[in-house]
């Protein structure tokens, strides 16, 4: 029996409930845990102090790692997750493919890129920080893509665009690396390879955030033009849809939320790939619903999974990566099996 | 001083009692391959500035055809000396680029260099080729090389690097160099246990080699290494209880185990963020956390060369650095 | 609404593909395009629907430029049903047919009872009413034609521009659809390859051949032997049939 549509929304409003309910669970379970051992009523203290409602003492160090460290952390990794997953869902409608994910525009790579030429070849002198480069950089391999992808038949020609930038930045990358003065002394390069949540403080909340909202807002805005390239750009333009100029603006937006995090935190992989498909399985295809569930469900996983990060080995820290990896490999395997049958 | 000390080094060979000239085929047990040294080398290439340096100090300059992976300038009072010797590459050179040099010895300093994964080729290839390769025993020690740089399981201790000097001298029959090389070294590492002797023991300390991003994980040094080396001789604590060399560290945990001196290791590299040590030294006096540790707001933050935090001839440099610095900071009881 | 092309040509790299084609349709007509594969139906077909620009030429609807209509009120007016709809999303048939919506509603606008009206009756006229909530990728060819013709429908359109809309149907549903095509007030152009199927239910028949428009007109007038063995290079017999008075095309082997 099809349920009404009241229903469709009850539960709708229900579901997305529980999962903001889970999201706030997920934050105040990573600010109370930690390395350093704060009892929880001095967590508890730190916040109600903040808003003035009390006045107990909580050590300076204990904090500062509360408010700068923990909870900075948790915010930004919602932030990332939301970001990613909205970018990941935009990108496998815009392709119309399951596979796209936001690094597949060759973002990651440009990133690299940017952030070894600041810190090799001395670009900026000194004035650009890491993050601005790496920024730079994504933008660069971005524009090379467009550059590359223009005409028809754009959904393959990105993703094969998109390939190509990826491959040329890593190259370069490498290259400037190893041609740089000093010997590696044989430390490990695991650079921008695999994420890391731990060097973000309020700054970065503020940036991480409002990116993403305002990448959000302008996505959901798209949410009736995303569902008409469901049959292509064709049928899209046959239902009155400007195909070029909401390709380019999705694509920027996209491209510009995921540099960000990406210049923020390094890539983060998986997270863009899974959750949309996730997302969809359970709002289903509709974009309205299925770009607030992403952001939703993207922010709960990756505060989820840094904390599994910070915990798992500690007092070492698990790369964030390898946390989505495994979480998002069988999830994956999943998709393809699902993939192969319907085929 | 150090001058003085590579002065001394060959004012005391006559006085010192005579070490026997070595005798050649000479065969030498290292990292676990036999070698055998047909005569005193001509042309031998240093991989590693430690093993440069060494091979600098016992007054080998002469006798070498190349030297390459290079960290930082060298140590002043060789500079001399090293400009004699060509440089190969500053970075890990490819195999042929060695050969071209014509050696017929190789002292490598890392395992990454020569051995079974050797990045330039591997002693194998040098023996084809009738080059002995001799590699660090300080390295020998460190396995698993494809975790963070690797794991040692027990304590460095300099007997290593003088086992080292020891061999490389014998090597080049300079026997009595050695002796007095390893003898001053003794020296000053005794001089420190004596100054310091049972003192430190409420001191604690974090090495802090580098970070890819300044504000994020640290790679600090682990337990067993020189900086392992250096607290234990000192009499103190290493807060990080890991058996890695380089394992990777966020600073919550550094601050919950509140460290009483923080060493910031200082390079020329700057291929990561916090290789500089300026910007080490920003980051912990602005960090809203970090800003609160105790050895930051009581300043006792100490500059060392990052190479005394691995096994080289710097150690000892670096130990007496140390002691100095925690008798300035008044830690000692 | 009347739609008309004047010369429009398309080229692919340097190969023309339409050719100066002319021709046009009256309000509430059918047009049957036809010809063989390669002759530049479908191209024309987009060109027709203002899906392409054309190299030179223009396509005109109701004495206005196609191109000076804004994109969504086009879409108000020409609906497309293509030969193939591909997809891998997960929707459902419902989900398809409400696309058709689309140009009627701006970027937030509410669902309204109207819409939900359109799209159920749109469902009916093609028989998949019962179908709503099937997902897409269980449906058969045929059924796929059905729901992309009821989104096209659910868009109200004025003019219906169909390439080949009977390539996947059975019988039954071949002549389903093109009864309710023609029976629809709506202007029509379908490109169609069953020459029995355009001679009776085409008002107007539109030959093309390499690009070029060859033949234009009534079905009885323009379907002569000549023209067949000419354009499709096959023999036939064409007669009137006394079972529904229109063309009955044999074809001789």
């Amino acid at each position: 029996m099809r349920r009404s549509r009241t229903a469709t929304f009850a539960i709708g409003i229900v579901g997305t409930g529980l999962v903001i309910i889970a999201l706030f669970v997920a934050i105040a379970t990573a600010v109370a845990i930690g390395e350093m051992v704060i009892p929880i009523d001095r967590t508890v203290a730190a916040f109600t102090n903040r808003l003035g409602l009390t006045a107990i003492t909580v050590p300076r160090l204990e904090e500062a790692v509360i408010w700068d460290y923990r909870l900075a952390r948790s915010l930004v990794a919602a932030s990332c997750g939301a970001g990613l997953a909205i970018s990941g869902a935009i990108l496998q409608s815009l392709l119309r493919n399951p596979l796209a994910e936001p690094y597949v525009l060759g973002i990651s790579a440009g990133a690299s890129t940017g952030a070894v030429s600041v810190m090799l070849l001395g670009f900026g002198a000194g004035a650009i920080s890491l993050s601005v480069g790496a920024f730079g950089g994504a933008l660069a391999a971005f524009a090379f893509v467009v550059l590359l992808s223009n005409g028809r038949q754009t959904a393959d020609r990105t993703i094969l665009a998109g390939v190509a930038a990826s491959q040329l930045f890593n190259a370069l990358t490498s290259y400037i690396v190893s041609t740089s003065a000093n010997a590696e002394q044989a430390r490990s390069v695991m650079f921008w390879m695999l994420g890391s949540f731990a060097g973000v403080r309020w700054p970065e909340v503020t940036l991480s955030a409002s990116v993403v909202v305002v990448g959000l807002v302008i996505c959901i805005w798209h949410a009736r033009a995303l569902d008409a390239f469901t049959f292509g750009e064709d049928a899209a333009r046959s239902l009155g849809i400007a195909v070029q100029r909401v390709r380019v603006v999705l694509l920027l937006v996209t491209a510009l939320m995921t540099a960000t995090m990406v210049s923020m935190v390094g890539a983060i992989g998986f997270v863009g790939l899974v959750i949309p498909h996730a997302a969809r399985f359970i709002v289903g295809p509709g974009h309205i619903r299925l770009l607030p569930a992403c952001a939703l469900v993207g922010a709960l996983f990756m505060v989820v999974a840094d904390i599994v990060a910070r915990i798992v080995i500690a007092p070492q820290v698990l790369p964030i990566g390898i946390v989505t990896a495994l979480v998002g490999v069988p999830f994956f395997s999943v998709i393809l099996y699902r993939a192969r049958k319907a085929a | 001083m150090k001058l003085a000390l590579v002065a001394t080094l060959f004012a005391g060979l006559p006085f010192a009692a005579v070490a026997a000239p070595t005798g050649y085929p000479l065969a030498l047990e290292n990292c676990g391959t036999q070698i055998s040294i047909e005569k005193a080398p001509q042309r031998a290439v240093g991989l590693g500035q430690n093993s440069t340096e060494i091979m600098l100090m016992l007054g080998l300059a002469d006798r070498m055809a190349g030297s390459a992976v290079w960290v930082s300038p060298v140590l002043p009072e060789l500079a001399a000396d090293n400009a004699k010797v060509q440089r190969i590459a500053s970075n890990t050179p490819n195999f042929e680029a060695v050969v071209a040099r014509n050696p017929d010895f190789i002292a490598a300093q890392f395992l990454t260099s020569v051995g079974p994964k050797g990045r330039v080729g591997t002693r194998e290839q040098f023996a084809d080729l009738g080059v002995a390769s001799y590699i660090s025993p300080t390295d020998c020690a460190v396995t698993d090389n494809n975790v963070s740089d690797g794991t040692r399981k027990q304590m460095l201790t300099m007997d290593l690097l003088y086992q080292e000097i020891d061999e490389l001298s014998r090597i080049f029959d300079v026997a009595e160099r050695g002796r007095n090389l390893i003898d001053q070294l003794k020296a000053r590492e005794a001089a420190v246990r004596t100054r310091v002797a049972d003192k430190a023991s409420d001191v604690s300390l974090v090495y802090w080699f580098s970070s890819a991003d300044v504000a994020g994980d640290a790679w600090v040094a682990g337990k067993n290494g020189a900086s392992g080396y250096i607290t234990k001789v000192i009499g103190a604590r290493n807060v990080i209880d890991s058996e890695q060399e380089w394992p990777l560290v966020g600073w919550e945990a550094i601050a919950s185990r509140d460290p009483s001196v923080i060493v910031i290791g200082t390079m020329d590299r700057r291929t990561q963020g916090a290789d500089d040590p300026v910007v080490k030294k920003t980051f912990l006096t602005s960090d809203p956390v970090a800003s609160k540790l105790d050895a930051v707001e009581k300043g006792r933050i100490v500059e060392m060369d990052a190479q005394a935090m691995n096994p080289t001839i710097r150690t000892i440099g670096g130990l007496e650095l140390i002691a100095d610095a925690v008798e300035r900071f008044g830690l000692l009881k | 609404m009347k739609l008309a092309s004047h010369s429009v040509r398309w080229l692919a790299g340097r190969k023309v593909i339409v050719d100066s084609v002319t021709l046009s349709v009256a309000q509430g007509q059918t047009l049957g395009l036809i010809g063989p594969n390669g002759s530049g139906k479908s191209s024309l077909i987009r060109l027709l629907a203002g899906l392409r620009l054309p190299f030179e030429g223009q396509v005109v609807l109701d004495q206005k430029s196609m191109y000076r209509y804004g994109l969504r009120e086009l879409a108000r007016r020409v609906a497309l049903v293509e030969q193939h709809s591909a997809t891998e999303a997960n929707v459902t048939v419902m989900d398809v047919v409400r696309l058709g919506r689309t140009p009627h509603r701006s970027a937030l606008s509410p669902w309204t009872g109207e819409d939900d009206r359109i799209v159920a009756e749109a469902l009916q006229r093609v028989g998949l009413q019962d179908r709503r909530d099937q997902f897409w990728h269980t449906l058969s060819g045929g059924e796929r034609q059905r729901v992309q013709l009821a989104r096209a429908l659910a868009q109200s359109p004025s003019v219906l521009i169909l390439d080949e809309p009977t390539n996947h149907l059975d019988i039954q549903h071949q002549i389903d659809i093109l009864k309710l095509v023609t029976e629809l007030s709506l202007t029509t152009i379908m490109a169609i390859h069953d020459l029995n199927l355009a001679a009776r239910f085409c008002d107007v028949i539109a030959v093309l051949a390499n690009g070029r428009l060859v033949a234009s007109g009534p079905p009885a007038m323009i379907l002569t032997e000549e023209l067949i063995a000419s354009v499709f290079g096959v023999r036939a017999h064409v007669s009137t049939s006394q079972h529904h008075g229109r063309l009955h095309i044999q074809f001789l082997m």
